[in-house]
């Protein structure tokens, strides 16, 4: 019983990462701007929280300074690929080896020092006194319940139940149409890309803050391109993404456990479960879900660059 | 007369040119202007990194790097022609290591034998690294990109664990790296070995595929136009399957030039970033054999010089940050090529 | 009758009525072509004016910078007597400008309701399902405009998207209504609809600007008509001192001869008895998996030209795949020469002698990226002297793109440069030549004058007839009826996949047709088909 509790509790602290990134991603994506600089931007958080931290005795600060970065790289980003309108793929594996490379350079001085302060879980009254659940739900970080909760409730709501999200799912399915609409396009995918970036930095303090926490070379471990895969695999929604990121986060708990008891397979390839789990996340799905095709659909114009005054 | 800024559809070869050597330039700019803010004495390491290019051991080094980008880029590089983004190349070149070493440690025979065996066996490893991310995307139009991406994570690992646990060097000479392999490839100049000019002949071998046979037309349209491809009956989810393959092949085929003939052993970390800077070689070629050689040259004396410079402080991943900013750059002026100057003359107006 | 007002009349009768819209000297530039050169333009209130003009001559891109899409590069827009600059979409919008364009600016995977309050200040903060589309019932019930505030636009016809489009249009109160070329996707009864509700709308002090390049459309509907040709303005007039063969001079600048081109030459070989191609009963499903054809049965003679006509959407685009060897069949049978090609791929239909223009060269029958050459040998590169067992010769491919580039009038300056450099009506007449090379028993064109000048156009019916005289089928779907009872021999008219009726063309009834494209099948002694 014991060891559920802790499975369901290291799941979700494990999730978190992914989900918080994810939902970053789903913002972006949703404006029609695909942003594969998410592992970049992630390192980038990464080492800002632990950076921060070990100079002041603040997460919060150490996360707040992250999504500062994530959001000021994520406008550099924006720059080039909505206001220039250079090529997106391109853009993003340019931010991602920029930020893995710059945040490893910085990384140096910090590698292996664990965080002198972290996000510690804080226990709900009454709630976190349930047996099994108590401990697993009711007994996390503030981090959490923001990803988890109130993330994923406000973007919901406010893509899919305000005027504003209306003109934003716009810009990402038909910009011409928004455009033509008096929907100020560039601006709501400069802003959004931007917003989104700084959520995945904020998942690579996370990391650095809340769930390893301590920071090495290769701590973000091709979460970012995780969370991107999530992304489509969750149809661009934020509950969904959220949920996902939860799985996920069962199957690294998972290898946790393996590792700790001892399973006769060697922690590499426990190690690359997440990987192929991916991999398979995102192949089976397609095959299955014929009828939820739609549902699922990507934003029509997800990927283009939008040109008004161009025959 | 005014003067007015206008997009064209098509950018040009000059245009595209002058955009990757100024995007190297400014990239090499912002990195020496990050260096000289730290307080390094630029002219000091100048010097440095032009001393130990230029050497003897400089030059065979950059032989030896020169082999596994000009394969990853060509890699990556027909993956773009057939309009599949091949990012996988790192994995792949993991799992060709893989399997040559394999046949290196376990197959018995003389190297006249077992050599080409090992080639084989390198490209087949790639080619069976890509075989899920291509067979989900023809029949899935499941995204390469990412499913070619993760897939680099197991190859690093599954070297990294076969280095460390069943194939370690019990000699004790490292703690992730098997015994020096039983079979080298002939040198053709110092370290340097035959895998060099292998590379180039592929590549060039590629380029005459592509632009003189009837298979090489078919995919270049079936490339740019899918819809096309349909109209024309080419079947367009056979070629991209061989296309993707091949690439994946060329790509495993570096990882055992890499094991084989430059490492002599497979250790954890022998894929060494050379899959992602292929990625950047194949941009800069834009599409051709030659570009693919220019940009493998270019990536390599870059390389080379943080090689150079690590005494100094400088690591790989200072390299790669360079290579991000290149991209980074290439990228925006690619779409700043497409915009020309154009002077239009003013009607004189009725009254 | 409404009241009509025109500049001419309120000044000889001496108040001032203020136009609405007034344009003075407008220019604007794209690499290589002028759009528009010192374009003056005027509206007025209780008007419709028609703006006319072939494919080309710069009514769209007028309409987009009145509508703020566009920036003038000179010139200047006055709204009410002041001088405006419309610098976006929104500050058109706000000046009570409003326009229907020709490709729908709707976003397809909402409702009609969620289409209605795009980008709209008048939209609740807070939205939900129920609310949107009980607005969009009401706003639909005062501006008398039928519409399905729950549907998704995707699953509507083209003439329900329109009325959606409208509806858009008009709840942000414009005044200013402008339609580029709407009888494009319409019957004939609906286009009469849309010209009922447009009268209603100016009665009210509006005014419409009605885009078209259709003289019959012009004359019925318009007060008065300005005539761009060129990017430039020709002249503004009172439609009804009009007519139409005034108007066909002024638009394309020359006498011209509006008669058919049905007549043969003295040589010309003759229509054959047996058919060149047949259809028995053939379905297809389009690539939703919707049915697209249903039991359609067609015959083409050698040495004739059939013509398809109905509103785009009915199954043409799926019948010239199906013709071509693109498109595979779901049932039925298809024969070229009497020999089953239902089975078979688009290679053995073009070695068969089956050439095919499609409906949009540059999404499939060409690569845009690639060159000239590579393009122009996409049907021959197999074959000697460009192969040669596993080799290709790209010398011997540019010679043929060479030739090909003569014969279809085209002066490529660099044969390796990419085909989307060239003008629209030249990849067209390069993609002509090319099927005509091939084209031994019969040539498919889907939509082959759509979007271009009249000279190419004029060059694509002398290839079809130049065909058609050397004994060769050629199937011609188009949606302008005028140009189907120019070139074609008989009409077949289709309608949601199927066939309505075939009609000879010498006794052809312009009403009839009409109603087949409607939906009502042909009650005559002919079986389709026949």
């Amino acid at each position: 019983m014991d060891l559920i509790a802790g499975l369901i509790q290291t799941s979700i602290l494990a999730g978190g990462v992914l989900a918080l990134a994810a939902l970053g991603e789903v913002l972006a994506e949703r404006v029609g701007v695909v942003n594969l600089g998410v592992e970049g931007l992630m390192s980038l958080g990464a080492i800002t929280g632990i950076a921060t931290v070990v100079a002041t005795p603040s997460p919060l600060l150490g996360f707040a300074l992250a999504l500062a970065v994530g959001f000021m790289a994520g406008m550099a980003f924006a720059t080039a690929t909505v206001i220039v309108r250079a090529n997106q793929v391109l853009c993003g594996l340019a931010l991602t080896l920029m930020g893995t490379g710059v945040a490893a350079m910085i990384g140096k001085a910090y590698s292996g020092i664990p965080a002198p302060v972290t996000f510690a879980p804080i226990a709900i009254p009454y709630l976190s006194d349930i047996p099994v659940l108590g401990r697993a739900l009711f007994t996390q970080n503030i981090l959490v319940y923001l990803i988890y909760l109130i993330l994923p409730f406000t973007l919901h709501h406010i893509m899919f139940r305000t005027r504003h999200g209306l003109d934003m799912r716009a810009v990402g399915e038909n910009p011409a149409a928004a455009d033509a609409a008096g929907i100020p396009v560039q601006r709501i995918r400069f802003w959004y890309v931007s917003l989104g970036a700084a959520f995945a930095a904020g998942a690579g303090a996370y990391l650095t803050l809340a769930f390893v926490p301590s920071w090495s070379e290769g701590v973000v471990a091709g979460r970012g391109w995780i969370a991107v895969a999530l992304v489509i695999f969750a149809g661009y929604r934020p509950w969904t993404a959220v949920l996902a990121a939860l799985l996920f986060g069962l199957i690294t708990s998972l290898g946790f456990v393996g590792q700790a008891r001892n399973w006769p397979i060697a922690a590499p390839i426990l190690s690359m479960l997440p990987y192929l789990g991916t991999i398979a996340l995102m192949i089976v799905p397609v095959l299955a879900w014929q009828k939820v095709r739609r549902l699922m659909a990507a934003p029509a114009a997800i990927g283009e660059p939008y040109f008004r005054d161009v025959r | 007369m005014a003067l007015r800024i206008q997009r064209v559809p098509s950018d040009n070869l000059a245009g595209g040119i002058a955009a990757r050597l100024i995007a190297i330039v400014l990239a090499l700019a912002v990195a020496a202007a990050v260096f000289a803010f730290t307080g390094a004495d630029l002219g000091k390491l100048g010097g440095h990194v032009v001393k130990s290019t230029f050497s003897n051991f400089g030059m065979q080094d950059v032989g030896l790097i020169l082999t596994p980008l000009i394969l990853t880029g060509l890699a990556v590089m027909i993956a773009l022609k057939v309009g599949a983004w091949n990012i996988g190349a790192e994995g792949q070149f993991c799992a060709g290591a893989f399997a040559a070493s394999g046949v290196a440690l376990f197959v018995p025979g003389p190297t006249v034998v077992i050599l080409p065996l090992m080639f084989v066996a390198g490209a087949l490893g790639g080619m069976i690294w890509i075989l899920i991310p291509t067979l989900a995307r023809a029949y899935a139009d499941v995204s390469e990109l990412i499913t070619t991406l993760l897939l680099n994570f197991v190859g690093i690992l599954l070297v990294y664990y076969v280095a460390t646990g069943p194939w370690l060097d019990s000699s004790g000479f490292s703690f992730a790296s098997t015994k020096r392999l039983p079979h080298d490839i002939p040198a053709l100049w110092g370290d340097v070995h035959w895998g060099l000019p292998i590379a180039v002949i592929i590549t060039i071998a590629v380029a005459a595929v592509l632009n003189f046979t009837r298979w090489g037309y078919e995919v270049r349209i079936a490339g740019s136009n899918p819809n096309a491809a349909r109209y024309a009956a080419i079947p367009f989810r056979r070629h991209l399957i061989v296309v993707m393959l091949l690439s994946g092949a060329i790509a495993g085929l570096a990882g055992m030039l890499e094991a084989v003939g430059t490492a002599h052993r497979l250790q954890g970390g022998i894929s060494n970033n050379f899959g992602y800077i292929g990625i950047m070689v194949a941009v800069l070629a834009r599409g051709s054999a030659i570009g693919v050689i220019a940009g493998a040259l270019l990536m390599t004396l870059i390389l080379k010089s943080g090689l150079a410079l690590q005494t100094q402080g400088v690591s790989v991943a200072t390299v790669l940050a360079i290579t991000g900013l290149i991209l980074f750059f290439t990228a925006i002026g690619d779409e700043l090529s497409h915009y020309r100057i154009v002077r239009t003359k003013n009607e004189p107006q009725e009254a | 009758m409404n009241v009509m007002l025109n500049a001419e009349e309120t000044v000889a009768s001496g108040s001032a009525i203020q136009p609405i819209v007034l344009l003075r000297g407008i220019a604007k530039y794209f690499p290589g072509v002028i759009a528009n050169q010192d374009v003056d333009f005027d509206l007025v209130p209780g008007e419709i004016h028609a703006l006319l003009g072939e494919n080309g001559a710069g009514k769209s891109t007028l309409m987009n910078i009145l509508t703020g899409i566009y920036r003038p590069d000179m010139g200047e827009i006055v709204i009410d007597g002041t001088p405006v600059t419309l610098a976006s979409p929104v500050e058109a919008i706000a000046a009570g400008i409003g326009m229907v364009h020709q490709h729908f600016k709707l976003v397809k995977a909402f409702t009609v309701a969620e289409n209605i309050h795009l980008g709209w200040k008048d939209t609740p903060r807070r939205t939900s399902r129920a609310v949107l589309e009980a607005r969009t019932a009401e706003l639909a019930a005062s501006l008398n405009l039928q519409v399905k505030p729950g549907a998704r636009i995707s699953d509507l016809s083209t003439g329900e998207q329109q009325r959606v489009e409208i509806l858009r249009v008009l709840s942000r109160k414009a005044r200013v209504l402008i339609l580029d070329e709407p009888t494009a996707v319409l019957t004939p009864a609906e286009a009469a609809e849309l010209f009922k509700a447009l009268r209603q709308f100016v009665a009210r002090g509006n005014a419409v600007i009605f885009i078209s390049h259709k003289l019959d459309e012009v004359l019925e509907i318009s007060d008065r008509v300005t005539v761009l040709r060129g990017g430039r303005k020709v002249t503004t007039r009172r439609t009804a001192e009009c007519d139409k063969r005034m108007l066909a001079r002024l638009m394309v600048g020359q006498e011209v001869v509006l008669g058919n081109m049905r007549t043969r030459r003295a040589d010309a070989r003759p229509v054959s008895e047996q058919p060149v191609l047949s259809l028995h009963q053939v379905s297809a499903r389009d690539d939703l998996g919707n049915m697209a054809l249903k039991d359609v049965s067609l015959q083409l003679r050698a040495g004739e030209i059939l013509g398809i006509a109905g509103v785009a959407g009915n199954g043409q685009k799926e019948l010239s795949q199906v013709l071509t060897g693109v498109r595979p069949l779901a049932s039925g049978r298809l024969e070229v020469c009497g020999e089953d090609l239902s089975a078979r791929s688009a290679r053995e239909f073009a070695a068969f002698g089956v050439g095919h223009i499609p409906e949009d060269r540059l999404q499939s029958g060409l690569a845009p990226a690639l060159s000239v050459t590579d393009n122009a040998v996409i049907r021959e590169y197999g074959k000697a002297p460009l192969s040669k067992g596993w080799f290709y010769r790209p010398s011997a491919a540019t010679a043929l793109a060479r030739s090909i580039a003569q014969t279809a009038s085209v002066a490529v300056p660099d044969f390796g440069m990419p085909v989307r450099n060239l003008s629209g009506g030249n990849q067209q007449r390069l993609v002509a030549r090319r099927e005509m090379r091939i084209a031994s028993q019969v040539l498919v064109a889907a939509y082959p004058c759509r979007g271009l000048d009249v000279g190419a156009i004029n060059a694509m019916m002398h290839y079809f007839t130049e065909l058609r005289d050397a004994g060769v089928g050629v199937v011609f779907v188009s949606e302008e009826l005028d140009e189907l009872c120019k070139l074609s021999d008989r009409i077949a008219v289709m309608f949601h996949g199927e066939i309505m009726g075939v009609v000879d063309t010498a006794d052809v009834d312009i009403e009839a047709i009409g109603l087949m494209m409607g939906g009502q099948r042909r009650l005559a002694a002919e079986p389709a088909g026949n």
